[in-house]
């Protein structure tokens, strides 16, 4: 009989500083079970979002579920009452929460991308790409006034406006940003560490995908296409040149090479989005108090982020269900673990991008 | 959005005749408490390359009725299953507790009694 050997990664590891710990059962140097354990940090964010506070201000709760996707959680709970209130926004508001979520999803990927090349021991890169990821992130600051709780999202529209000086900025920082992205696409498709080193490790096959539901740019690596963007008809995203950018190895270079095109796409909707941002009113008055059941889905960073909300007429909800996107892409996680190198999962694990402060919200 | 009510007795066979993993996106399982110890569950999917097509199956339950697991349909169900285990102190079939909660934790936290 092999003998087999239990070893953690997390939460206090080297190579993976989140609340979350995956307890692998090894034989000899490869994975070949794995288990989870993501509770560490919960908050309890759900209760709290019916007993403490009122409606109105639960778009602000929940936007502290992430600092790297608040503004999509905010929008999802913020779809999810408009709905029940029979509210739908002008374009300038839609154009304006689009705007924002594509800005969330280029430092979070940029972010992603960092500790990819982290991991590959490449410390220097992910040094600057963390110092290039300041553009956008100055960029968020700017419009919405704040750099991570953007608070930007409000029932009935948005806080604040684009001026002609912030539509110039973004054009400024994301053409910096379009020079840098092309470097790095040059360096993750022809360095060795970054290329050679992780094609075909961490395989997930597009069968796989189906069967764990594999969600986001985990699932379009391996291509699966499906996009919340696409699949849901909340944003005009066809009109603002949205492609969809799918790989089809389904390993960690696939992974990575889905991130680095979502980026260029994210930059260019970016900028159609500040030359073409229709007229109207940036904040609407909502009437009524939200009855009933909605359920939204927003394409966060990390794939589909899914809100149940319901109420019963009051200004207390019934429930707030928030379903995050690791949360769902915990099971194909863990079945790419199964048969490869422990060496290995470090870097498997953070070409999925997980993200604790979503999980245990 | 698509509402269906089944029974706990056929959950299994209302997924399974309704389930195809290559048309169905499974999102998760949820639960909510209803008070007067009934908890609505649901199971929500969304179709792929659809716009707007959700469906969600539910059933009314009580807190100690065990609920049948629909991992050997949906292995990724296993997730939402250990949710509901936690958060509202229910039993499915093969589903642990602590995918969230530490023992010490408050027990049941969704239950409306809580």
């Amino acid at each position: 009989m092999k003998k087999t050997i239990q070893i953690p990664l997390g939460s206090q590891h080297i190579s993976l500083l989140e609340p979350i710990r995956f307890k692998f059962e090894c034989e000899n140097e490869k994975i070949i079970g794995v288990d989870a354990d993501v509770g560490f940090v919960h908050r309890g964010v759900e209760l709290a979002c019916t007993r403490s506070f009122e409606f109105k201000q639960v778009g602000y709760v929940v936007a502290r579920v992430c600092g790297l996707c608040a503004i999509t959680h905010s929008l999802s709970y913020t779809l999810a009452v408009e709905k029940l209130l029979g509210y739908e926004a002008n374009d300038r508001i839609k154009y304006l929460r689009m705007l924002m979520v594509e800005l969330d999803r280029i430092h979070s990927h940029m972010l992603c991308l960092a500790h990819t090349a982290e991991n590959a021991g490449f410390e220097a890169l992910f040094m600057q790409i963390m110092a290039d990821r300041e553009l956008v992130m100055d960029l968020q600051e700017a419009i919405s006034g704040n750099r991570v709780q953007f608070d930007f999202i409000a029932i009935g529209g948005v806080n604040r406006d684009l001026t002609p000086e912030l539509t110039s900025l973004i054009h400024k920082n994301l053409t910096l940003l379009s020079e840098k992205i092309d470097t790095l696409i040059g360096l993750f498709d022809n360095n060795w560490s970054l290329s050679l080193k992780y094609k075909g490790v961490g395989v997930l096959s597009l069968e796989d995908a189906y069967t764990y539901n594999a969600l986001g740019p985990l699932a379009r690596a391996t291509g699966l296409a499906t996009d919340v963007r696409v699949e849901t008809s909340d944003f005009p995203y066809e009109a603002i040149g949205y492609k969809m950018v799918l790989e089809s190895t389904g390993d960690i270079y696939a992974r990575n090479f889905v991130r680095l095109r979502e980026i260029v796409n994210s930059i260019a909707m970016c900028k159609n989005i500040a030359d073409n941002l229709p007229s109207g009113e940036i904040l609407e008055k909502t009437k009524g108090k939200p009855k009933g059941e909605a359920v939204v889905r927003v394409e966060a960073p990390r794939g589909e982020l899914f809100y149940l909300v319901r109420g019963n007429g009051g200004n207390m909800l019934e429930r707030v269900r928030i379903k995050t996107p690791t949360f769902s892409g915990i099971p194909a996680m863990m079945e790419v673990f199964k048969g490869s190198e422990y060496a290995d999962a470090p870097a498997i694990l953070a070409s999925f991008d997980p993200c604790m402060s979503c999980t245990a919200k | 959005m698509m509402k269906y009510e089944i029974t706990l007795a056929t959950l299994l066979a209302d997924i399974g005749a309704f389930y195809e993993p290559k048309k169905w996106h499974f999102l998760t399982v949820n639960g909510i408490d209803l008070g007067e110890g009934k908890i609505e569950l649901q199971w929500i999917f969304s179709k792929y390359h659809v716009k707007d097509e959700i469906v969600i199956y539910y059933a009314i339950s009580d807190y100690e009725t065990p609920i049948p697991s629909v991992v050997s349909l949906i292995p990724s169900a296993f997730m939402g299953e250990r949710e509901i285990v936690d958060m509202f102190g229910l039993t499915v079939e093969g589903a642990e507790k602590g995918l969230y909660l530490d023992e010490d934790s408050l027990p049941h936290p969704l239950r409306g009694e809580s």
